[in-house]
């Protein structure tokens, strides 16, 4: 494409700006590329693109994804460019090529790594045209921003270009419905003990044909409306899976993907379901890409999730773990909510979800309270809930409405002294679940909640010595 | 009493978005003797052959709404017959677009609406509107949240449900929230609201002939309540 003069201002003045920032110490991974699609507004249109272009969308497990599959590339010699410490939206992309382009505005890297926020389809895809696009699931998200899964999935498809290969989540059934044009791959995990017939969550948002709005028969379910299913009236069904975790082996941290009659076996991460299909994601991309086995399992076998996202150390005989509860989002903190109740041994669980800024400038909308299953949180292995914020009265009346017993309830609005009333005794497991943006409240409490537990040892060891 | 209540909820299934149907599970909790029966799209609402005291009707996707407004278009005069005989009806979110006389799309197309009330709605899928809300209903000051794409406009001068003290109503300019008539409420608000306003909660369980309602975790929400109205009153 040509470059006018408006691009090659706006460009210019962008890359200026980055070496400003760079000297003042500033971010530069989202200012450029704002200022200049705000001086050219077809800026990502002219920009040069690098050959491939990867791109990661989905309501959940983006970033994961992304950091898996630039491990994998970056260990296999592959040289790209990512938008990893950046925007997830227009302007985070425009940055992202304005630093690896040459001064003729032409990339310097052939290959591209980008996460995309589903709500900025509209503004990237006509533009950027991923060679690959994987799209982890679909679900409810922040209802201020992001509606309804129907109002995302339609402006996915509506944006996403013809050209794009999609990698689809096949076992959400509005992921695997996307531009039912554009060619494709599913990944998914064939049935595992732990699914069931029925659905226990609240949010389920596909529950009658899209075509024929006849009730769906589900083969299985997974969790909200991640399974598989057909209509019962119909040829709508799930898709057939192209790349399949045909048997997980939790114990082992083992599963064997199945693709066109060939199997092989993968190590994974952790036990947990949602990192399971975002490994799967990360496998399908790299065999699409022509890597092997062997060039991306002793990689992803090494990977570790991040610590703003999941931490666990020991502290004495009590395991203490960091769990990312994203707050808004009503099925990460449901997961958050199932993957704690599953755990075994006694456990008392901190829930900070409220929204910290909102609880500074405004009121937190708390509609996805209700979304949210808390109901999960009421189960006998969970023997003390602690919750605090400026929503603690909402989230009072949440926890009572899910028929929690209100004696295993500490609520109230300090966050901090929270810890003073963690009762320890019986206790083998602590959960942290926190909202991203409170990961220093969330350091603080954790911090506390460690001292609380060396200081319960010590006193105990000097009773102990005292009585002897 | 209680134990004669009939309470329909239409199309759970689908008619559930942004945590409206905990309005029934908290309506189930004040009345735990009372029958609730869910409808769901392929079955004729039970208000067609039956009587029934309370109708509710939650937020669903723009698609929905078309086949809502086909589904109950049969049903139009039964449904201003029972708005007529004091039923009460519960309408939340864009469900109140349903009940108006039609939806316009970004492109001018429309799509027909019930037509019972003198109001229309008009989408802009890009733009999403945030605001918090209180308002004024039968002397009680109603608090919620208003998320959606649409705005209507039309004549609720003498029809509506709340004068706006924050927020906004119909529309940006309109200072009237929602719908009423008789007994039928339809608002824009979104979420919670039975849990969220427990006096308006009372009134609506008065309204269906229990004399001293008992409404659930009381003093909880209550207290929720008033912060959140102390809080809004200051935003």
């Amino acid at each position: 494409m040509k470059h006018n003069f408006k691009f090659y201002f706006a460009f210019y003045l962008a890359k200026l700006s980055i070496i400003a920032l760079k000297i003042i110490g500033r971010d530069a991974s989202q200012f450029p590329g704002k200022l200049a699609i705000t001086l050219c507004p077809n800026f990502l249109e002219q920009i040069g693109k690098p050959q491939t272009i990867i791109a990661v969308t989905g309501t959940n497990g983006k970033t994961t994804v992304c950091n898996m599959i630039e491990d994998c590339l970056r260990e296999n010699g592959y040289k790209f460019i990512d938008n990893q410490l950046g925007s997830n939206t227009n302007s985070g992309i425009a940055s992202t090529f304005i630093k690896g382009a040459k001064l003729s505005g032409k990339q310097k890297k052939d290959l591209a790594v980008f996460e995309i926020d589903e709500r900025s389809a509209i503004r990237v895809y006509p533009y950027v045209k991923p060679t690959y696009l994987i799209c982890t699931n679909l679900f409810r998200d922040s209802l201020m921003r992001n509606a309804h899964t129907e109002f995302i999935s339609n402006m996915l498809s509506t944006n996403i270009p013809k050209e794009t290969k999609l990698i689809l989540n096949g076992d959400d059934l509005i992921v695997s419905n996307l531009s039912p044009e554009n060619k494709r791959v599913y990944f998914g995990i064939s049935h595992l003990e732990t699914d069931t017939d029925t659905c226990e969550n609240i949010a389920r948002d596909i529950i009658v044909c899209p075509k024929c709005d006849s009730k769906l028969e589900y083969d299985f379910v997974r969790y909200n409306h991640i399974g598989r299913a057909h209509c019962s009236k119909c040829d709508f069904a799930s898709p057939k899976i192209d790349y399949e975790a045909t048997s997980v082996d939790f114990e082992n941290k083992k599963m064997t993907i199945k693709h066109e009659n060939e199997e092989e076996q993968y190590d994974l991460i952790s036990n947990n379901i949602i990192n399971i299909y975002n490994m799967l994601a990360t496998i399908t991309l790299m065999k699409e890409l022509g890597l092997t086995r062997e060039q991306i399992n002793p990689i992803l076998s090494k990977q570790k999730i991040v610590d703003t996202r999941y931490s666990k150390e020991i502290v004495g005989n009590i395991e203490l773990i960091t769990q990312l509860s994203k707050g808004m989002n009503p099925i990460a903190c449901s997961r958050a909510f199932d993957y704690v109740r599953k755990e075994t041994g006694n456990k008392a669980v901190f829930v900070l979800l409220d929204d910290l800024h909102e609880a500074a400038n405004g009121s937190e909308n708390i509609a996805w309270h209700y979304d949210t299953d808390f109901e999960f949180l009421k189960d006998d292995s969970i023997k003390q809930i602690l919750t605090a914020g400026a929503r603690y009265l909402d989230t009072k009346v949440r926890l009572q409405m899910a028929d929690i017993p209100m004696e295993k309830v500490i609520c109230q609005r300090d966050e901090i002294t929270l810890v003073e009333k963690l009762k320890l005794e019986g206790i083998d497991k602590i959960f942290i679940l926190h909202d991203l943006y409170s990961m220093d409240l969330k350091n603080e409490i954790k911090e506390k909640v460690k001292k609380k537990i060396q200081e319960e040892l010590e006193q105990k060891l000097e009773e102990k010595q005292e009585e002897k | 009493m209680e134990e004669n209540l009939k309470i329909e909820i239409l199309f759970p299934e689908f008619c559930n978005l942004y945590g409206d149907i905990s309005n029934m599970k908290y309506l189930k909790k004040c009345l735990p003797k009372a029958s609730f029966i869910e409808t769901a799209f392929d079955e004729e609402p039970h208000f067609v052959k039956e009587d029934v005291n309370f109708i509710y009707l939650g937020p669903m996707t723009e698609s929905r709404q078309e086949k809502v407004i086909k589904k109950l278009a049969p049903y139009k005069e039964r449904i201003e017959q029972l708005i007529n005989e004091n039923v009460i009806f519960l309408i939340t979110g864009n469900a109140i677009e349903i009940f108006g006389k039609y939806i316009e799309n970004e492109d001018s197309s429309k799509i027909e609406a019930l037509g019972i009330f003198n109001i229309y709605a008009k989408r802009d899928m890009l733009h999403r509107h945030n605001s918090i809300f209180i308002g004024e209903w039968e002397e009680t000051k109603i608090v919620g949240f208003k998320s959606q794409f649409t705005f209507s406009y039309g004549e609720n001068t003498n029809c509506y449900f709340a004068k706006v003290e924050k927020g906004v109503g119909l529309n940006k300019e309109s200072t009237l929230e929602g719908i009423q008539k008789n007994n039928f409420i339809a608002t824009y608000l979104i979420g919670p609201i039975l849990i969220l306003n427990p006096y308006f909660t009372q009134k609506i369980i008065q309204k269906m002939g229990i004399e001293e309602p008992k409404i659930a975790f009381q003093a909880d929400v209550i207290k929720a309540y008033e912060q959140r109205l102390k809080e809004f009153e200051t935003l």
